[in-house]
């Protein structure tokens, strides 16, 4: 799994780089062909042009005139090549000694080299040209031009193409493998943090970098599922330990009361008595149960529960409705300050219970003060709906107020009043539910104030 | 009233069976959905009380087929599934109430009584008379001995949900149900408070003629002596 050259991105860049040189060397070599053909054929019309003028010359002027007109144009430096020569081949005029390597193409092109020592530096030079042969003197005249230059550029040419050929290979296959092995670290990465996490190290995670490319995207989307499953798992785990411990106490409760009753001899109404308070027992535990139950399935997010656009004033009217007269009887002054037309999707159910569990526990735990109030409250930002429960009760100690949250939570140690320390937790869940937050504050001058914040689009 | 139980847990059904000819009723039952369906559509019942989960055929497909033969006999189910969703799921199959496991025997008594005077030929009229106690459904006026008495809008809905079912037990339950139709048990004694609200308005000022009574373990019930 280490070797890059097995992984499927290596082999794409190398094949990527392979026809990319191979296109990229026919081009050059197109290139190579066509511009060192121009650079000949220039070059070559340069001499027939000179030809030209040397059968006008020997025209006119025959063998004296040919011996004039070389002479006059070696007077001055030339890259031309002028050779005249006899039959026996006795150098009369010229600019060059005798040539070496003649070679007559079928064209009837000439190409030589000769040496020529020029400020104390001998070099050789490449020449190409045509021979002149007169009708009657028989003489010979070698005309041509040095094509050292052009050599030189067909070379340099050709050698350039050759390199940044390599070059091309190279970087692509090595860039390749430097790319590849990058990315199958990060794989090999990935595969080992899978491994620890299946062999059950649960809180560890993928690594991600800053980038957005689609390894970190896989990695950050297998890191949101890992803390979805770890939030179900932890929630999974609260329930089974509320369970046994919280269900517990009330069943042995209802246990050890009906025994007792049984081994105290007792008459008719001492039964009543213990099978009603048995009854009320699990009357308690069937709430509780259902509570659990409900906040689980809510917060496990997979239940169905459906949403419908709700009209926010009418919900907690119909709320204030329901409670005020329990309020009254406790002098409990319960206001409401709700904007009009606030209206947005929810789960009705879900959220009159939540508020309904806000009022219960405003009116039994935030009534202590002589004139307690409670208002209920609602507005709608620009995109969120704010929704409000305040009391002028004692409120909550900050050091509480992450607790309270919690299942089975209930702060006052004494547990005078009936309750199963969901409430709240039933709330938070319901939030969560709706995609907002919750927040305990301060009221002033005392009391608690539980906001809740909705967004909507 | 003659009920027919259709329910597979032999348990719950000797309990059942028993607490109903306690109460006066005569109970037949089936213990899976086939003989359910066939019983049901054999003979004449006032009431078929339905588990959801039933072997051979399930509870739900029990009483879409009851209903497709043009039965209208009120059918109450009890299910383990007690959730909202899983409530309307059954309403919308057919059913008349639906009661989640586990309840209480008064809840499932009164449950029984209401859905069997639903089935009685109601009066479409507009005015609902118990005992002397008057409530005009157009005019929303409601008096007692010719005496007119001032209700809160909720009020009049309670007091209206009670006199539809004279001399029947409603529990807390039904009435948060079909009053303020929530289908949440409130922690506190929100009902208890409604209706001693309403008992100050309906039986204080006649005094010694009180309709509206507390039923211990098991609701309210709005009575008045022939």
């Amino acid at each position: 799994m280490n070797n890059p050259f097995n992984l499927a991105s290596f082999r794409l860049i190398f094949i990527y780089t392979l026809l990319l040189s191979v296109s990229f060397g026919l081009v050059l070599t197109f290139l190579y062909f066509t511009s060192a053909r121009d650079i000949q054929i220039e070059a070559d019309q340069k001499i027939i042009n000179k030809v030209e003028e040397i059968n006008r010359v020997y025209l006119r002027g025959r063998e004296k005139g040919l011996f004039n007109y070389v002479r006059g144009q070696i007077s001055r430096p030339t890259l031309n090549i002028y050779r005249l020569y006899n039959g026996s081949n006795e150098f009369l005029a010229g600019n060059i000694p005798e040539p070496t390597d003649l070679k007559i193409n079928e064209d009837g092109w000439v190409e030589f080299t000769f040496k020529m020592n020029i400020n104390g530096v001998e070099e050789t030079y490449y020449g190409r040209g045509r021979n002149i042969v007169t009708p009657f003197e028989n003489l010979r005249l070698l005309v041509g031009r040095v094509v050292n230059n052009e050599i030189k550029l067909k070379d340099r040419f050709f050698y350039s193409s050759l390199w940044s050929l390599l070059l091309i290979i190279f970087l692509g296959i090595f860039g390749g493998y430097i790319l590849s092995r990058n990315f199958l670290k990060r794989i090999s990465d990935i595969n080992k943090t899978s491994k620890n996490i299946m062999d059950g190290n649960l809180s560890e995670r993928l690594p991600t970098t800053k980038g957005k490319d689609e390894l970190n995207q896989l990695s950050s989307n297998l890191n949101e599922m890992l803390d979805k499953l770890d939030s179900l798992m932890t929630s999974m785990r609260e329930v089974t330990d509320n369970v046994a411990h919280d269900l517990r106490t009330p069943l042995n409760r209802i246990r050890s009361n009906l025994e007792v009753t049984l081994m105290s001899n007792p008459d008719i109404e001492q039964y009543k008595k213990s099978i009603d308070e048995a009854i009320l027992e699990t009357d308690n535990l069937i709430k509780t149960f259902n509570s659990i139950l409900s906040i689980s399935r809510v917060e496990s997010g997979t239940s169905d529960l459906e949403t419908k656009s709700i009209n926010l004033e009418n919900l907690i009217l119909d709320l204030i409705d329901l409670y005020e007269p329990i309020a009254d009887a406790k002098n409990i002054k319960l206001t409401s300050e709700i904007e009009k037309e606030i209206f947005f999707d929810g789960n009705m159910n879900l959220l009159s219970q939540a508020i309904a569990n806000l009022l219960e526990n405003a009116i039994n735990y935030g009534s202590s003060s002589s004139k307690p109030f409670i208002t209920l409250g609602a507005k709608k930002n620009k995109e969120s709906i704010s929704l409000w429960v305040s009391d002028n009760g004692e409120g909550i100690r900050d050091s509480d107020k992450k607790k309270v949250l919690n299942r089975f939570v209930r702060l006052d140690s004494s547990r005078s009043l009936k309750g199963s320390g969901l409430g709240l937790n039933l709330v938070n869940s319901a939030v969560k539910f709706h995609n907002g937050s919750l927040k305990l504050l301060d009221a002033k001058p005392s009391g608690l104030i539980v906001l809740i914040e909705i967004p909507v689009s | 009233m003659h009920i027919l139980l259709i329910e597979d847990d032999n348990d719950a059904a000797s309990y059942l069976i028993k607490g109903l000819k306690e109460s006066g009723h005569v109970i037949d039952r089936a213990s899976d959905g086939e003989e359910g369906l066939f019983m049901a559509l054999d003979s004449n019942f006032d009431i078929l009380i339905v588990d959801r989960m039933l072997p051979k055929l399930d509870g739900l497909s029990l009483i879409k087929k009851v209903r497709e033969d043009q039965n209208d006999t009120p059918i109450l189910i009890l299910s383990a599934l007690g959730e909202v969703d899983e409530r309307v799921k059954g309403l919308k199959h057919g059913a008349d109430d639906y009661l989640a496991k586990p309840f209480s025997f008064s809840e499932l008594l009164a449950r029984l009584e209401a859905l069997n005077r639903r089935n009685l030929p109601d009066s479409s009229s507009n005015l609902l008379e118990v005992g002397d106690l008057k409530l005009d459904l157009l005019s929303r006026r409601v008096e007692r001995e010719g005496e007119e008495i001032d209700l809160q809008p909720r009020e009049f809905k309670l007091l209206e949900f009670l006199m539809r079912r004279p001399n029947q037990v409603v529990t807390r339950t039904m009435l948060l149900e079909g009053v303020w139709e929530y289908h949440f048990d409130p922690q506190t004694n929100v009902i208890d408070v409604h209706i001693s609200r309403l008992r100050s308005k309906i039986d204080k000022p006649f005094k010694g003629k009180q309709m509206l009574f507390t039923e211990r373990g098991a609701g309210y019930a709005l009575r008045h002596n022939e």
